[in-house]
């Protein structure tokens, strides 16, 4: 049981207290419904970090967006930058839980909660997003995928926080989506996800960034699937080629969610449809956001 | 409309319970507390099936805050059930299911309690665990029960081993004739259990004072839980008294006496008001929260004219480790195998089985939508078979009046006809669509339910009035109707009356809020109770007035002289010194009769009284590449006899078609081998949103129902959720060009079935 819970003034408090053996909260959508369930006893003390007001808001940086630890989902859905020039965060952002989720969780907590089937894992790890890591001692920037080691791990130290997430913004020409199979239309998990940015010059597929969720121990792009795409056409064949090498490289589990053999099929199917529909907002051509319900019943060929 | 007679009036109605629901200011059971009140937590089983050697509450006792230990060794050595005794408050030799309670702490808080329970030492002889319900029957299965011989059962209850009970309808020579048919058709199918999922978890509060114990509980039978109380710890009814705060649904899921025994005994040893909250994952595996699992195998002989010649029909059932209420399920289910059609020769058989799993009960229309999802399927491989549209073959298959029920039950006038049509023209049957997208249409049916109830109507001195009822009012907002009923015959109106209900300290005996019984029965008392009043009213207005008693009408608040409203005198008035009481309970309509003489197992439901009868259409897309499937669109027309609440009757069916498309697409429970749940949260067991609820059609066939309800009505409560899945599936069916036989029907299993692949 919790024995110390205190609300942080400044960036430097809650800092000093991680040092301390604190764990920090936000949103608390992870920590409280975790604990609550069963899944994790709540730490003995807890951070909350949810008042300061650094670590809050969206802003350009030049060519780099910078998300605060404490923006929420919400937050995301609504931002221009973020609709028009990194839309598979807005995807993602918009299908997270419920509007209560969406409301109070926060991209830091979804981050360092390193859940293989976060949705906003893959469209930032497309993006090339970083974590910025501070602590006592300094500040560092990690790559997502150095700091995502495995199922609910990071490579962050004890008295290091999330601060921000680094998202560099891509130019003209560029088209992102994230897909997920959705069983119901709200209050849903992801069991199969995609994400892709590709960019285009003249009609050829300049570079392809492809990621898949839920499928492997860490969310993880797929060099076999993006390779397969770029210096294409974008065609229907180099998609349905791309989608392919999406699914074999998952290496999905059998559980109440699903078989193993379903979503293999299934991550075939959600990659396609996530790569036609990064394909079509890179031709320009108008996909909702999210993209999921948008795509419900697409039957293969492109958009 | 297709509608004979009027409906009642559309008004809008604010019922008297609402802006507390909605505000948030509404307290329910886990709401409630008193000073030094103490927390329960249970201890369960840590086997689905294992004799118990021997248990040692000692270093639960020895924890600092642990007021009170009990186990069944402290009570009564009473087993009790529904129609089998097959249980006691916590397990004496043998736990059976993995949320059987073996013993019970009460503590100063709720995590010392939990901690206390932990601590209890518990040896166990682990048995072989029957989850398989169909195994469960196999010579040699392990027994569930293994003195199942010797329970006290109901006379008419055929038991053997692991069935828990057997049941047959018969009605001519279904062999003979199914030999003779030209075609015939076989079809299974299997469904998964499925949970009522009330949003409120139970809650339990028992305080005594001397040998009275009151408890307040979120039942839905708080009549039937004050008899299980007082068998359980031997004490008379008077003594126990039993109130439900605002309830917070339930669904069938809190029919019986759940967990009021344990609490008091705990509250009565711990000297302290003790209160039980149970947290989502208890809710779920708690025994009678669910739907069985049931095997289904139907055959029907049929001939090119599309005339039902011969039905034969097996189902098997998982009645899961105990009988709780839920006895005649099986017998509920054979009928449904029958369903509403003109059939000659049946020959049905049922098994409810005994297994190490979770208890099932009379989660809304128990039994119904599984079976009826089965053989709504049959019956368009049926319609396929004979190359016959299936709408076509319902049309002249459907009973009506004067035709012979499975049980020569000889039908009144009956609307499933016209809700036939009713329900294909809403949804535009027949309309072109796109090759993903079809619209499925089933039948379905339910009993209503005679039962006795009492009622009464107390004018207070200023006119205003008091109505006492022992009904219960699970959300469905039936009770809450019941003073717009009493107005309209004394003349008043609704929001002059309060209602003093859900308390068995107040009111007669009462079913409770199950088998849609509310308006019929409790109503019937309510209207009995106001018209007594009504006789008293005029009586003394005859007098004051020196009128005529004929020549008098209530309005207004007033009994007046008809054609002479100044000659009046105000309700207030006649009771100003405050003895004006009606009672009333009505008369019980009786079941019809029945030529049953065939058929094993006879608990009742043989007879079907003032049959609810319904149709729904469902049009659906069907995502092929991931067996997603959306349903855009539902048509019900139900016949339910006059409605008498229509906005009441219209939330009924919107609210059953919402819970319909969970139980056609996503609400499974999922078990392990051994009988425990794998989904036990709302994260994995998926119930419907408000985001996938589509557009949603109602009418209603009203034709007044001869010895039913008041007013010519039927219920209404638990016919919306039967034919739902059917209807969804049959238009799935028509998408894949294939049958999908397991329920829920997944994405998964849709997907399966779409790619002719293994699920």
């Amino acid at each position: 049981m919790t024995a110390s819970f205190t609300s942080a003034a400044s960036v430097e408090e809650a800092i000093a207290a991680l040092g301390d053996g604190a764990r920090p909260i936000a949103g608390g959508t992870d920590l409280v419904v975790g604990s609550r369930q069963g899944k994790a006893p709540l730490p003995e003390a807890i951070v909350a970090i949810d008042r300061l007001e650094d670590l809050r808001g969206i802003r350009r940086e030049g060519d780099v967006l910078a998300l605060g630890t404490l923006v929420t989902h919400e937050d995301l859905v609504g931002d221009d930058t973020v609709r028009t020039h990194l839309t598979a965060i807005a995807d993602a952002s918009a299908i997270v839980g419920s509007h209560a989720t969406r409301a109070q969780g926060t991209i830091g907590g979804n981050v360092m909660n390193a859940s293989p089937a976060m949705d906003t894992g893959a469209p930032l790890l497309c993006f090339g997003a970083t974590a910025v890591l501070r602590s006592a001692s300094g500040e560092r920037e990690v790559a997502l995928d150095e700091l995502w080691t495995g199922p609910g791990a990071t490579s962050a130290g004890a008295g290091e926080l999330l601060t921000a997430v680094r998202v560099p913004v891509p130019g003209a020409g560029t088209g992102s989506s994230y897909v997920r199979l959705e069983y119901r239309r709200q209050m849903e998990i992801a069991v199969v996800g995609a994400a892709a940015v590709v960019t285009l010059d003249g009609g050829a597929v300049r570079d392809a960034r492809i990621a898949i969720t839920a499928l492997t121990p860490v969310i993880r792009r797929v060099s076999e699937a993006e390779a397969a795409l770029d210096g294409s056409d974008g065609g229907a064949d180099a998609i349905a080629a791309a989608a392919a090498a999406a699914a074999a490289a998952a290496t999905p589990i059998s559980d109440v969610r699903g078989s193993a053999d379903y979503r293999r099929a299934m991550a075939e199917v959600i990659a396609r449809r996530a790569i036609t529909a990064a394909l079509a907002r890179a031709r320009g051509e108008q996909v909702p956001v999210p993209a999921s319900p948008a795509l419900f019943g697409t039957q293969g060929a492109s958009a | 409309m297709t509608a004979t007679g009027t409906a009642a009036p559309e008004t809008t109605y604010i019922r008297s319970d609402g802006i507390e629901k909605v505000t948030g200011t509404g307290r329910y059971t886990a709401d409630m507390t008193m000073t030094g009140v103490a927390a329960a937590k249970f201890r369960y089983a840590d086997h689905p099936h294992a004799k118990i050697l021997s248990i040692d509450t000692s270093a639960a006792e020895a924890l600092p805050g642990v007021l009170a230990v009990v186990t069944q060794a402290d009570l009564p050595d009473v087993r009790f059930g529904g129609f089998t005794q097959d249980r006691t408050l916590f397990a004496r030799d043998v736990v059976r299911f993995e949320a059987e309670i073996v013993a019970g702490v009460a503590a100063t808080t709720p995590e010392i309690a939990a901690e206390a329970a932990r601590r209890i030492e518990i040896e166990y002889e682990v048995l072989p665990a029957v989850s398989d319900f169909e195994a469960a029957m196999a010579p040699g299965a392990p027994l569930v029960h293994e003195d199942w011989a010797s329970y006290v059962r109901d006379e008419n209850i055929v038991a053997d081993g692991n069935t828990f009970a057997y049941h047959t309808i018969v009605k001519g020579d279904a062999d003979a004739a199914m030999a003779g048919a030209e075609i015939v058709v076989h079809g299974r199918y299997r469904s998964d259990a499925s949970q009522g999922v009330p949003i409120e978890p139970r809650a339990v509060l028992a305080h005594w004072q001397g040998d009275e114990v009151t408890i307040w509980s979120s039942t839905q039978v708080p009549y039937a839980a004050r008899a299980g109380v007082a068998q359980t710890l031997d004490m008379p009814e008077a003594n126990v008294r039993i109130v439900v705060p605002l309830l917070g649904g339930g669904f069938g899921a809190k029919c019986d006496l759940h967990f009021e025994g344990q609490v008091a005994a705990l509250a009565r040893a711990a000297r302290r008001p003790v209160k039980l909250v149970f947290s989502r994952e208890e809710e779920f595996t708690a025994i009678a929260q669910r739907r069985e699992g049931i095997a289904m195998e139907f055959e029907t002989g049929v001939t090119r004219e599309g005339k039902l010649v011969a039905r034969r029909a097996r189902l098997v059932l998982d009645k899961g480790a105990y009988c709780g209420e839920g006895g005649f399920l099986g017998q509920m289910a054979a009928m449904h195998a029958c369903g509403p059609y003109r059939i000659d020769h049946i020959a049905v058989e049922s098994f409810l089985n005994y297994t190490n799993n979770q208890p099932s009960g009379s989660v809304r229309a128990p039994t119904a939508p599984q079976v009826c999802w089965g053989l709504e399927q049959h019956m368009d491989e049926v319609a396929a078979a004979i190359g016959m549209d299936p709408v076509e073959l319902r049309r002249r298959t459907l009973i009506e009046e004067g035709a012979e029920g499975p049980t020569r039950q000889v039908f009144d006038r009956v609307g499933i006809k016209e809700t036939l049509e009713r329900a294909t023209e809403m949804i535009g049957y027949g309309q072109d669509l796109p090759e993903d997208e079809a619209i499925g249409v089933a039948v379905g049916w339910w009993p209503s339910m005679p039962a006795p109830s009492g009622a009464y109507v107390h004018i207070n001195g200023d006119g205003s009035g008091t109505i006492v009822t022992g009904a219960q009012e699970n959300g469905s907002g039936a009770v809450m109707a019941l003073p717009r009923f009493v107005a309209e015959e004394l003349g008043m109106q609704a929001q002059d009356f309060t209602i003093l209900y859900q308390d068995t300290a107040a009111a007669n005996w009462d079913m409770g809020s199950c088998g849609s019984q509310t308006t019929f029965n409790s109503g019937r008392a309510v209207l009995a109770a106001a018209a007594d009043v009504r006789e008293q009213l005029l009586d003394e207005a005859a007098d004051r007035l020196e009128a005529d008693r004929d020549d008098l009408e209530l309005a207004d608040g007033h009994i007046r002289v008809k054609g002479s409203p100044e000659r009046a005198v105000s309700i207030a008035d006649i009771a100003a010194d405050g003895t004006v009481h009606g009672k009333g309970s009505g008369e019980v309509p009786e079941a019809p009769p029945v030529d049953a003489g065939g058929c094993v197992g006879r608990l009742g439901n043989e007879s079907f009284l003032a049959p609810q009868l319904i149709t729904q259409a469902a049009h659906v897309k069907v995502d092929r590449e991931t067996g997603v499937v959306r349903v855009l669109k539902l048509a019900a027309a139900h016949d339910s006899g006059m409605i008498l609440n229509r906005i009441g009757a219209d939330g009924q069916v919107f609210g059953g078609l919402v819970m319909g498309i969970g139980l056609a697409l996503s609400e499974g429970t999922i078990l392990d081998e051994e009988g425990r749940q794998r989904n036990p949260h709302l994260l994995d067991y998926k119930l419907v949103t408000c985001s996938d609820a589509p557009e949603m059609l109602v009418d209603w066939i009203q034709i007044p129902a001869k010895g039913a309800g008041p007013r010519g009505s039927k219920g209404v409560g638990e016919p919306p959720q039967v034919p739902t899945a059917g209807a969804i599936a049959n238009a799935i069916a028509k998408v894949l060009g294939r049958q999908v036989t397991q329920l829920p029907m997944t994405p998964e299993r849709v997907w399966a079935t779409a790619n002719e692949v293994e699920a």
